[in-house]
């Protein structure tokens, strides 16, 4: 449970960080937590010779507004998130994402951006962003450039992310949602989901007409339910049992696959139920 | 001496004596120590769960810098393990490897890292054999045994007892029920991994500095490996940072520690990582029961069969006793006038199971208590009058010859019952919400010694000299639970002195007389009886001293507020220092000794030795629990505990015991298993961990606590020290049951098995609502041939406590006698 021996690098600004990325090449590692990087160092399935720490860069952590976009920076803790005025006024459903990551010691530390890259099949922060409509900001030797949620999740621990670039910041379109919420099961170990639902829905005369379902946990990727948000018009209980369909839920030690199918519809239709419920306010 | 009645210090809720260093970071533990030119230990362990050892190749190994030495199971040729009977262990393997974790080599380096890294590039190559992974397998699987011991193929134990005619009991009940019931294994997840440190000495002795609960059987399985006098190794036991019996059984590690560093001259320190504490193991039996019990219509037991099957692991541990522990103590709850055992317990090549907080009985303790409430429920009663009506009579002998002392189960059922509101909500508690009941019973210390022997279990010596300052020696561990502050109270309490004028000297076996270890819930029943002996015999020598000088009766003197005065004239005293000065000038250096055995117990058949103790602990619990029937997610928002403790010695400390128990039964009954998984033929059809760290075994975090409410219901036992018995472990075991009932009465399924996992509860719902019983549990127990019991007729039929028929059943093969010539005096 000890590292290896790795050399650590904390840049003060991004272009020095993308040039230790490309001097160290593979054998460099980005920190912006560490909550998924050093237990895979301390169980030494990853030996990085080089980690370049980005918390000392300024502007990573700010969350700020951007023509009319909600930017938050990759280095901005989940703590920070969930109590942000500016986020909540944005869609409160990511205040209530960022809480429900681990504990009050993971919030503090953890990051949005190192979350997202990590691509961990249960982690949080994607069902919230899918169900968003975000985007991932990545900057890189060749300069800027932005994939959608829906492009950047692409399989297990894969994210769309290139060679030498870094993720800068999560950038959230401004919501036509009524109302939002985010349920999860957690492992009981780790926090982790095995199955979380972020839900944004409009709703017009107590009906939901229209519905955004990010779903994580559950499948190899977390996904965007398109299945639930065709047919959420006809009644949320009917919309919400095809939580999974499309996917091939994952079964392993903590769950089977049967029940995180279950576990998707059960959640949907309380988050899709939440979510209506809170219409009205800021989603 | 009036002062006894009134004690000081014992009964109010004193800061614990090792309390400030251990928050400060003070205290040394195993890992903390460091001696120069000291070099680094780590075990390569075999990565296929059976095998014969062909060849270790160490070659990459030494060409890493800072490697300096291996060390090979052949120089260690003698076999070691806790109980005599099951001398089953090398150091390191070297002929076959039994699970996934077996160490094989030794690799010594100047750096951990080096040593570790050593590990990796070390070849073994391995001829495997066909592995056994369940109770079943072990059953039908008499080629490539794990062992060449046992009690027929590849079951290690097996026992069967009779006591009363069961058959007729059966005959004679109005309700006869019977259930299977599954206890998953699960391990002691204690904060500190194991660690020692072995330094060679100048003439050729040897110290062993060890995370260890039982200091004295590590000394006497060194002595056996190493081929060495005892009296030539010192064991000193740190602190422990936990135990809960996973720091009970001598190990590898320490003994491979050991024989490093007097192969090299240097002192070698090894820290086991949490995945190697996984593997070393030593935890909970996974234990399948099958239950049989007759009733009569008021809830009276007739008879009562109890089947249990342990999967024991690789290796004997403390197995055989955590056979018998599995049928001991049903009895001593309620009354069972008729009980047959069956036990047995199979080799598996997985991690080796042993000892872990209510060693072998929080398992049947859970079937018992389930099976209980269906039937209350059959019998159409309160769950709480079942146990209510019919409790064990305190100062009675249980039909497999226990003898009860004090007995305080029904002030702690009435407790409950009151605290919990039981008589108003359960039953009617909204959908979802539901209560549960259970009780227990656990030993304060085994009544026999581990190996065969007359002497004491435990001893204190006392030394005392003119600075007034009295040091106190004894080999009790202080493994979290407090001990030590119970061995300084017991003297402080009696010599009438501060906790802070006590120096303590525990667990080492140069200069502490021996005590049988941290285990068995024995320490303050025991040790503290010793302190008092030994105590009693200072005050004594002091007290002729002082009367002499002051000429008042010895009898009338106090000791008390550190000094030592006249109770008729307070002002005719002195100090306490003045006191020991004055005895030192009569009868030159003082020292006192105190020891402790336990008294006999009636029972005199083969078996008879594990269950006596010299008192019983007592709990009863009240669990509520709510429960989402859509997702099968329960909580536990409030508990309501009561235990009977005899006397507390610290009842802070005996509230923070139970609490604990609380924290880890919830786990058991929840979340925590050792469970193991079988991996693909094509990947080596290895026998692996599902959860070998701690960011996969789940466990009960302080946000996971529910409230507690804790009664400590004190009915003094005369054998205990002050009236004391134990809290340890007592407390943790009527939890799991309680949950599980709880579970029925909020949703109405039985989950016959834990941790009951939300799937479970699920599962059964949807069998309750397709008509079936409702219920998720093992469908079956192993079928098994038991022979012929061992019959003893109870007290009740004029037994006298021996068997009628041993010659007939006579001595199973299976176990290992026990070389005396291992053992070097």
């Amino acid at each position: 449970m000890i590292p290896a021996e790795f050399d650590y690098a904390a840049p003060a600004t991004l272009d020095e960080a993308i040039g230790l990325l490309q001097e160290h090449g593979d054998e460099a590692k980005i920190l912006t937590g560490g909550h998924s990087l050093v237990p895979l160092m301390k169980l030494r399935l990853a030996r990085p010779g080089m980690v370049v720490d980005l918390r000392k860069i300024d502007q990573l952590s700010a969350i700020e507004m951007d023509n009319g976009s909600l930017r938050i920076g990759a280095a901005a803790t989940h703590d920070a998130i969930q109590h942000s005025d500016l986020v909540s006024g944005h869609c409160a459903m990511l205040c209530e994402c960022a809480g429900e990551i681990g504990d009050l010691q993971v919030r503090n530390a953890g990051t949005i951006g190192g979350s997202v890259v990590h691509a961990d099949p249960a982690a949080d922060w994607p069902a919230g962003l899918l169900a968003a409509d975000a985007s991932m900001v990545l900057v890189g030797p060749g300069g800027e450039r932005t994939v959608a949620a829906s492009d950047f999740f692409v399989g297990l621990m894969e994210s769309a992310i290139g060679e030498g670039e870094i993720l800068t910041a999560v950038s959230i379109p401004a919501q036509s949602a009524q109302g939002g919420a985010y349920l999860k099961m957690a492992q009981q170990a780790s926090g982790f989901a095995l199955c979380g639902v972020a839900a944004l829905v409009q709703v017009e005369g107590g009906n939901v007409t229209s519905a955004k379902v990010g779903i994580t946990g559950v499948a190899n990727t977390p996904y965007r339910a398109a299945a639930v948000e065709a047919a959420v018009s006809g009644g949320l209980e009917a919309a919400a049992g095809h939580a999974a369909d499309g996917v091939t839920p994952l079964d392993d030690i903590h769950a089977s696959s049967a029940y995180r199918s279950h576990l998707a519809a059960v959640f949907t239709r309380r988050a899709l139920e939440t979510a209506a419920a809170r219409a009205g306010g800021s989603a | 001496m009036a002062d006894r009645d009134q004690p000081r210090i014992v009964g109010t809720p004193f800061r614990r004596v090792d309390g400030v260093a251990k928050v400060t970071g003070r205290t040394r533990f195993a890992d903390d120590l460091a001696f120069p030119r000291m070099v680094h230990l780590k075990l390569v362990r075999s990565h296929v769960p059976h095998a014969n050892i062909k060849e270790i190749d160490t070659s990459a190994a030494e060409r890493i810098d800072g490697v300096i030495h291996f060390v090979r199971g052949e120089d260690m040729p003698n076999t070691f393990g806790i109980l005599p009977v099951s001398q089953d262990e090398h150091a390191l393997a070297f002929e076959k490897v039994r699970f996934v974790g077996d160490a094989v080599l030794g690799v010594v380096a100047l750096t951990e890292d080096a040593a570790e890294e050593a590990t990796r590039a070390v070849k073994v190559d391995y001829e495997e054999l066909d592995t056994i992974g369940s109770v079943e397998e072990a059953l039908v699987t008499s080629t490539d045994k794990i062992h060449e011991y046992g009690d027929e193929g590849n079951i290690h134990k097996k026992v069967s007892m009779e006591f009363g005619d069961v058959e007729s009991g059966f005959d004679d009940a109005d309700l006869v029920l019977e259930d299977t019931i599954f206890y998953e294994g699960n391990t002691h997840l204690a904060m500190e991994q194991h660690a020692a440190v072995a330094v060679p000495e100048g003439d050729g002795k040897i110290t062993v500095w060890s995370a260890t609960q039982t200091p004295h059987y590590v000394h006497r399985a060194l002595a056996k490996v190493l081929e060495l006098p005892a009296a030539h190794i010192r064991v000193i036991a740190c602190p422990n940072g936990g135990g809960f019996g996973g720091k009970s059984d001598p190990f590898n590690h320490e003994i491979v520690a050991a024989k490093a560093a007097l192969q090299i001259g240097r002192p070698v320190k090894i820290c086991l990582t949490r995945e190697e504490v996984f593997y070393c193991h030593r935890g909970r039996h996974p234990v399948t029961m099958h239950v049989k019990t007759g009733f009569k219509k008021d809830g009276a037991i007739v008879s009562q069969h109890l089947k249990t099957a342990l999967d024991g692991g690789a290796f004997g541990s403390y197995g055989v006793a955590s056979t018998y522990y599995t049928g001991a103590l049903q009895t001593v709850t309620y009354k069972v006038p008729r009980y047959r055992f069956d036990g047995l317990r199979a080799f598996t090549n997985k991690p080796p199971c042993g000892p872990k907080r209510g060693h072998g009985t929080p398992q049947p303790r859970f079937a018992l208590e389930v099976h209980l409430d269906k039937a209350a429920h059959a019998l159409g009663m309160d769950p709480a009058d079942i146990r209510l009506n019919h409790l064990q009579p305190k100062n009675s002998v249980t039909a497999n010859w226990l003898k009860i002392g004090s007995m305080g189960l029904e002030e702690c059922l009435q407790k409950v019952i009151d605290g919990s509101g039981w008589r108003q909500r359960y039953g009617k508690l909204p959908e979802g919400h539901g209560l549960g009941i259970a009780c227990s019973s656990y030993l304060c210390g085994a009544g026999l010694p581990i190996y065969w022997n007359h002497m004491p279990h435990t001893g204190v010596q006392i030394k005392l000299d003119r600075s007034g300052g009295v040091a106190v020696f004894c080999g009790e561990i202080e493994i979290g639970q407090g001990s030590d502050s119970v061995l300084a109270a017991c003297v402080a309490e009696v010599l009438g002195i501060d906790l802070k004028d006590i120096r303590l000297c525990v667990g080492d076996t140069d200069l502490t007389p021996v005590d049988l270890g941290s285990y068995s819930s024995r320490v303050t029943l025991m040790m503290g009886n010793a302190a008092l002996q030994a105590a009693e015999r200072a005050k004594e020598l002091i007290a002729e001293a002082v009367a002499e000088r002051l000429q008042v009766p010895a009898g009338q003197l106090v000791f008390a507020e550190r000094r030592v005065f006249d109770a008729s004239d307070p002002e005719r005293g002195m100090t306490f220092s003045e006191a020991v000065a004055t005895a030192e000038s009569k009868f030159g250096t003082l020292g006192t000794t105190g020891s402790y055995t336990p008294p006999r117990s009636p029972g005199r058949f083969r078996g008879a030795g594990v269950g006596p103790s010299p008192a019983y602990s007592y709990s009863a619990c009240v669990i509520e629990v709510c429960v989402d029937r859509e997702t099968g997610c329960y909580t536990v928002p409030k508990v309501w505990i009561a235990h009977d403790v005899g006397r507390s010695i610290n009842p802070a400390l005996v509230m923070g015991q139970v609490e604990g128990s609380i924290y880890k039964g919830l786990g058991e009954a929840m979340m925590a298993e050792s469970a193991l998984r079988r991996l693909p033929k094509k990947r080596s059809n290895a026998l692996v961990h599902k959860f070998p760290s701690m960011l996969e075994y789940k466990s009960p975090t302080f946000l996971d606590m529910p409230e507690i409410v804790t009664y400590l219901v004190e009915d003094p036992d005369p054998n205990g020290p002050f009236g004391a018995k134990e809290v340890g472990q007592g407390p943790l075991l009527p939890v799991m049951p309680a949950v599980c009932n709880a579970i029925f009465d909020a949703v109405g399924v039985r989950i016959d098995q834990v941790p009951a996992h939300p799937q479970m509860i699920l599962q059964a719902l949807d069998d309750k609502a397709r008509g079936g019983p409702g219920r998720y549990g093992p469908k079956r127990f192993p079928d098994v041939s038991w022979g012929e019991p061992l019959r003893v007729p109870t007290p009740d039929e004029g037994g006298d406590g021996k068997a009628i028929n041993a010659e007939q059943v006579g001595v199973r093969g299976g176990t290992m006698k026990e070389d005396p010539e291992g053992v070097k005096s």
